[in-house]
């Protein structure tokens, strides 16, 4: 559902010279996997995952979504493709129900679908409470809840999420994860960057470690911990013996 | 006509999001204050003038005031931050990763800007023809009501362009764009002012004031002599290709994370 191949970013530094902020990441994503993409600030997670999102294009490489590339078929991507940030950008003085709407406009979603798909997100995401109640007023769960739900109000089969905890408290962030787990198990492809390791520790199918650009280690939780330890000795390891700045 | 009924409603639904934006007590404040300029400054004139402003010369000074100033800094407030805002919420990403969510962007934040703009400049204009106490307020009206609309469909996609291509200082390119080519290029009796919207509101005061006959010589040389559906339909015309270049631009700008917040 989502591939990622030999993909390369390249940024125009402020000193003149060049950033390769990603370099030659690849890999994939099925569909009812969730994937964690790890690494530290700085490493390309945030590059990737825009490219994915049709921010950035690519500088080398291929991301597609749904068999479409981001770079011949940015729409179809778009179609297929839920997009979460860390900061929600949600409207202050619009209710969830409104963005949802809003957001449903956006993708050309046709009067009475558009109201009964923003009436299931305000179920499924526990919006029911908050829904008709001004975005600034709401907590930063129920924020992210918004985002959430803005980006599957098209109902898309692969949902991106770039560091959707970093703004919650606890029990916001393992709401937050609990309601991955059920999208997960509706079929969908996720694909969530973290620096957070034991909030995903046991809730990712795999985990693909990036640091300065690079893949350092691929491999389900077993595969990169193997015997002992845990998720973020795995990660310090592979860190450590990448070599890369 | 699917296509057409969807870049309709992402359209409007972007321009619900910003008239919401700037239903905020500040901004509503702001439009008050530019509603009420106008007129404050045509009744300190009635009053130097000790009696009702001479048509004309009122006319001047609204023209001046209201489809001029009033619309221009309307809409360099409101047109000017399309991208920039977005980028500075954190709402550009949720925005550009919707199909045809960049063309809304540009279309949507254009109509607010429109309906805004147009809306205080209606306002002002009442205000301007109650306080100078002006003959025949209801021609004017309809003359000026003309040329606020003109002014802002035409400006607010002039001003679509340094929104895209420099979100960061779009306020400082508009006015330097609104000076070199409304002002300055404008001005000029050449083929370049052909494409702009200040030779086309001139124009379109001396048609529907009937001025032809009585400016001078000189004065004519600035204003188009076609009739008023010619300087409509360039205004439309000038209108789209400038929104058509912005969302062009916008489809390919690329803003790395460290741009954002």
């Amino acid at each position: 559902m989502i591939e990622v191949r030999d993909l390369v970013k390249h940024y125009r530094g402020g000193d003149g010279g060049t950033v390769r902020a990603v370099d030659g990441v690849s890999f994939a994503v099925q569909p009812g996997e969730m994937v964690g993409l790890l690494g530290a600030n700085g490493a390309g997670k945030t590059t990737t995952l825009r490219v994915l999102a049709t921010l950035l294009r690519p500088t080398a490489g291929s991301a597609r979504v749904g068999g479409c590339d981001a770079v011949t078929d940015p729409v179809g991507v778009r179609r297929r493709l839920g997009y979460v940030s860390a900061t929600t950008g949600v409207p202050d003085r619009l209710t969830p129900r409104e963005i949802l709407d809003s957001f449903g406009r956006l993708h050309g979603l046709p009067e009475p679908a558009r109201a009964a798909r923003v009436e299931r997100l305000i179920g499924q995401l526990g919006l029911a409470t908050c829904a008709d109640r001004p975005a600034g007023r709401l907590s930063s769960g129920q924020r992210q809840r918004v985002s959430v739900g803005r980006a599957l109000v098209h109902d898309p089969p692969a949902l991106v999420l770039d560091e959707p905890t970093s703004a919650l408290d606890v029990i916001g962030a393992c709401d937050l994860l609990d309601l991955l787990a059920t999208l997960r198990a509706e079929g969908r492809a996720i694909l969530l960057s973290t620096h957070r390791l034991h909030e995903i520790e046991h809730r990712c199918d795999r985990f693909v470690v990036i640091h300065g650009g690079r893949v350092v280690a691929a491999g389900t939780r077993a595969e990169l911990v193997g015997a002992g330890g845990d998720l973020e000795d795995a990660f310090f390891a592979a860190v450590a013996g990448a070599g890369v700045p | 006509m699917n296509a057409l009924r969807g870049t309709l409603a992402s359209t409007w639904a972007v321009a619900g999001f910003q008239l919401a934006r700037l239903l905020t007590p500040a901004r509503v404040g702001l439009a008050a204050l530019g509603m009420l300029f106008p007129a404050v400054v045509l009744f300190a004139v009635r009053r130097a003038t000790t009696g009702p402003l001479e048509r004309n010369f009122g006319a001047v000074l609204l023209y001046a005031l209201v489809p001029e100033a009033v619309c221009m800094l309307g809409l360099l407030v409101t047109m000017c931050p399309a991208v920039a805002d977005e980028l500075e919420r954190g709402t550009w990403v949720h925005v550009a990763t919707r199909p045809g969510g960049r063309r809304a962007l540009v279309l949507g934040t254009f109509l607010a800007s429109v309906i805004w703009t147009t809306a205080v400049g209606l306002g002002a204009l009442l205000l301007g023809v109650v306080a100078g106490g002006m003959t025949e307020p209801g021609g004017l009206i309809a003359v000026f009501g003309g040329l606020v609309i003109v002014s802002c469909v035409g400006r607010a996609a002039l001003f679509a362009l340094p929104a895209v291509v420099l979100p960061r200082r779009a306020l400082v390119a508009s006015v330097g764009v609104a000076v070199v080519v409304e002002y300055l290029a404008g001005f000029l009796p050449a083929v370049v002012n052909q494409a702009t919207v200040s030779l086309r509101l001139r124009s379109l005061l001396v048609h529907w004031m009937d001025w032809r006959q009585r400016i001078p010589a000189q004065l004519r040389l600035i204003v188009d002599p076609q009739p008023v559906w010619v300087q409509c339909a360039a205004v439309v015309v000038l209108a789209t290709v400038l929104l058509t270049l912005a969302i062009i631009i916008l489809d390919r700008r690329q803003f790395p994370p460290s741009e954002e917040g």
